[in-house]
């Protein structure tokens, strides 16, 4: 059954020239799991808010989009509000009461019903989502995950038949995302609720989908299972706009053979490497020249043996942490939840003074700290003023100030962003911004705090060029980070942070090659083949290797060749 | 973080069987200026808050209550001249025992229903006042919801505003006028941060069909049949304490001289359920942790 049919939409936001969704067609059917992706700003969004008539963006709008037949805009108020559930991006801002249960009783006191219907529909949602630990307590003592689970429970409490969600894992890490990932699986699975759900984290999000939408520039590019979508966008290869976003076993496949059936998963990703050597392989590592050794530099930023908790009679966050970071180096800090990074990164940035032991910072060098929240930062009302804020009590002369801030629009690439409000910028652009109103500052060190959480995958990319691009000026990065993928890409060094100190440290390939849970999914899928390929390059570099000398014979010894530009 | 204090049994009661306890106990604990109601007013508090908060209740009584009781007992013969018994003059003003005896009772009174108001705090837990006022006003429990959900939000934005300053290199140091600066500009970080994100918050409200007509409350109490007996019985002893009081047994006159009236059968029996009624909080928390431990052991 169709449960969702939207015709020929086209919409166009008020003063803007180019319509934000062009001429959309397709339909849902009922207790479908649809997966949508696309670069930010290519109207997931828009899209996704014309399912719900609350929240259907003001503007010019042609065409219509039916639930059961029937235009959601004409629908009686209080269907519209039972039938199509709405999960938005932000945990926090959903979150209109001051309790869990009555959170998770907002929707239904609205829809009038009487206290024991009411009471049964709560006990029930909070059991399917084992919640019942912590219905008593107030909101803001839950972590962001939990947030966004009950975010997802009172919107379920209404017995929504479909269930439409904007990003809802980009706030969270990643533990806290495969969680509300898969307790919207079981929700597909186990109540036949029909999901739509845009989301970045493709690597999860495509084994759970029966269907996968990718959006471009306001229009529908493909509309297929994971795995057509898959082939599909393996024949354009790396040139594909959506490459960097797609899971690390489409990508290996893309680069290295694209044609045929393309594997998703990573268990498909291993057997896929299986079939294609089925003798092993005579070449598993990458060659020497290819790991740098540790670039020999003096230490910028030594931690010794620092101590530190919050108050007293509580446990130590930070328990005898000791790291060195050299002039020039990109030091990642990875680790699970809660486990102290960011107290860890707030005491190097003296926002927090050590119990016990030193932090020292080499003479003559200014620490710079890009906060989680770029919003934190902001005050003025446009991009450009943003960035003269930053520079209105350093000494200076006008000219210097504008030719300053000048410089700085072009390195981040927001010139032609420069009079719109930072509100109104993309999160990728916020975060830009907000480096560039830090960088003007000039430090020669920056502390990182989370800069990849609710980025895209080419924001990443473009971010990471950036950030290397200040490497070779000279700066130093300290980054503490959940994403292992990031690091594994582009870190010199990455170090797991457990139990308040350091539990290993090295280049990301010894790191990750030497982890086997904690690790990349291309060396997840690849581990039992090659030692220490952790990026997909790695991965793509290797089977191009192998499959010339198989295909040349053992003992020829091909020369290697040199691997393809870095992409991935 | 502080444990948080102990629930006994008293706090689990229902939201109206504790408001409706407070009420009467406001009213008929002004009019117990008698030395012995005072005495039973001022103890039952102390114990209740010591069953509640330990030694901090005791901190609490000799660091600001102790020495409010004593000022008011020796300010108030520096204006109140009346009484008999003069104890010494002061710049020709009489200071009597009378005038000294009055401010210490008024005293004591205060710093008892003071003790009682500490110990109301654990009890009305902001759910319990959030389900009261909807029984008043939906709209305005939901409100008062909004806000106290509100109030932790905005002191953790402003936290992590006032960290992103500090990573400009802005604020912590310099003079008072800088500080003031700073703080503004945070301040007004905060509002524009928090509109933004308002708008995702009505967005949420309205997707869930606030707004809809006939609008409900929900809550997470039961009246159940013990609420209705503990409300009968705080209803008959507050009666029996009231006799007492509309027939005059529990004044006492200060001026000219003391005069504790004799101990008639109605003020036995009104102060026996004025003392009933202040003890019903700790009996009923001392009963459920008996049931507790029983219970505990017999598992």
């Amino acid at each position: 059954m169709e449960e969702i049919r939207c015709e020929r939409l086209s919409f166009c936001y008020p003063d803007r020239e180019e319509d934000a969704l062009r001429e959309v067609s397709f339909s849902l059917s009922a207790a479908s799991f649809t997966v949508l992706c696309g670069r930010s700003g290519c109207g997931k969004s828009t899209l996704l808010r014309h399912l719900k008539a609350s929240m259907t963006p003001y503007g010019d709008r042609r065409g219509e989009v039916l639930y059961r037949g029937t235009p959601v805009d004409r629908l009686d108020l209080r269907t519209a509000a039972c039938a199509i559930g709405f999960v938005q991006q932000d945990p926090d801002a959903q979150l209109v009461t001051d309790k869990v249960w009555h959170e998770l009783a907002f929707g239904l006191e609205n829809l009038g019903l009487p206290t024991p219907e009411i009471r049964r529909r709560v006990a029930e949602m909070a059991s399917f989502f084992g919640i019942q630990d912590w219905f008593h307590r107030d909101v803001y003592a839950l972590s962001g995950g939990q947030k966004q689970l009950l975010n997802l429970a009172a919107v379920m409490a209404m017995q929504p038949q479909v269930l439409v969600l904007d990003e809802p894992t980009s706030q969270l890490d990643p533990i806290a995302a495969s969680e509300f990932l898969a307790t919207l699986a079981k929700i597909n699975r186990e109540l036949g609720t029909t999901v739509f759900l845009s989301e970045h984290r493709l690597e999860e999000a495509f084994p759970l989908a029966d269907r996968v939408m990718v959006m471009e520039g306001g229009r529908i590019a493909a509309f297929d299972t994971p795995q057509a979508v898959s082939a599909q966008l393996s024949r354009a290869g790396q040139a594909h706009p959506m490459y960097l976003g797609l899971p690390a076993a489409v990508r290996i496949c893309a680069g290295v053979q694209p044609q045929g059936p393309c594997p998703v998963t990573v268990r498909e990703g291993r057997l896929w490497l299986d079939g294609l050597f089925p003798q092993g392989v005579s070449r598993p590592a990458l060659p020497e020249g290819d790991t740098a050794p540790p670039p020999p530099a003096e230490p910028a930023l030594t931690l010794e043996n620092v101590w530190f908790r919050y108050r007293r009679g509580e446990d130590e966050v930070v328990r005898g942490l000791s790291l060195t970071v050299r002039r020039g180096e990109w030091y990642c800090l990875l680790g699970g939840n809660g486990a102290g990074k960011s107290t860890a990164l707030k005491l190097i940035a003296g926002l927090l003074k050590p119990n016990r032991g030193r932090v020292k910072v080499a003479d003559g060098l200014a620490l710079g700290v890009l906060p989680q929240n770029p919003q934190a930062l902001f005050t003025e009302l446009s991009a450009e003023e943003e960035l003269f804020d930053a520079l209105a009590d350093l000494p200076g002369t006008d000219r210097a100030r504008r030719e300053g801030v000048e410089e700085m629009l072009a390195l981040l690439e927001l010139t032609d962003r420069r009079a719109a409000h930072p509100y109104d910028l993309s999160g990728g652009e916020q975060q830009r911004l907000a480096l560039g109103k830090i960088l003007l500052r000039q430090p020669q060190i920056l502390l990182l705090d989370e800069p990849t959480k609710g980025l895209d995958p080419f924001f990443k990319a473009s971010l990471a060029k950036l950030l290397k691009s200040l490497l070779a000026r000279g700066l130093t990065l300290f980054m503490v980070s959940h994403d292992i993928e990031f690091c594994a890409e582009y870190g010199d060094t990455c170090a797991l942070f457990f139990d308040g100190c350091i539990a290993s440290q090295d280049p990301p390939r010894r790191f990750f090659g030497g982890n086997s849970f904690y690790t990349t999914s291309a060396n997840r899928m690849s581990r039992h083949l090659f030692a220490e390929a952790v990026t997909c390059q790695d991965v793509i570099t290797l089977c191009a290797m192998n499959l010339t000398a198989n295909s040349s014979g053992p003992e020829s010894g091909a020369p290697s060749s040199p691997p393809p530009s870095s992409f991935c | 973080m502080r444990a948080p204090p102990r629930e006994g049994g008293f706090a689990r009661c229902h939201p109206l069987v504790t408001f409706a306890y407070f009420a009467a106990l406001v009213v008929t604990s002004v009019f117990s200026l008698h030395p012995l109601l005072l005495g039973l007013t001022f103890c039952s508090a102390l114990l209740y808050a010591l069953l509640q908060r330990g030694a901090a209740a005791l901190r609490l009584a000799l660091l600001f209550l102790l020495p409010a009781v004593v000022l008011t007992a020796l300010i108030n013969p520096l204006f109140n001249h009346r009484g008999a018994t003069v104890l010494f003059y002061l710049a020709d003003n009489p200071m009597t025992a009378e005038a000294f005896l009055y401010g210490l009772a008024t005293g004591v009174l205060m710093g008892g229903i003071l003790l009682w108001f500490s110990c109301m705090g654990p009890l009305f837990r902001s759910d319990k006042v959030v389900y009261l006022f909807g029984r008043v006003s939906p709209a305005l429990s939901l409100t008062l919801s909004i806000c106290l959900r509100f109030v932790p939000l905005l002191k953790a934005r402003f936290g992590e505003v006032s960290m992103g300053q500090r990573c400009l290199g802005r604020g912590g140091q310099g003079g008072p006028l800088s500080r003031l600066r700073v703080f503004g500009r945070e301040l007004s970080i905060l509002l524009s941060w928090s509109l933004e994100a308002a708008i995702a918050t009505s967005d949420s409200m309205e997707a869930r069909g606030y707004g809809l007509k006939g609008r409900t409350s929900f809550h997470t109490f039961r009246f159940t049949r013990q609420d209705g007996a503990l409300l009968g019985l705080i209803g008959g002893l507050f009666a029996a304490a009231c006799t007492g009081i509309f027939s005059g047994a529990w004044e006492v006159a200060f001026y000219p001289k003391i005069a504790v009236p004799p101990a008639s059968p109605l003020f036995v029996c009104s102060a026996a359920a004025y003392g009933a009624l202040l003890l019903l909080p700790p009996l009923i928390d001392w009963k459920g942790e008996r049931q507790w431990k029983r219970s505990a052991v017999s598992d």
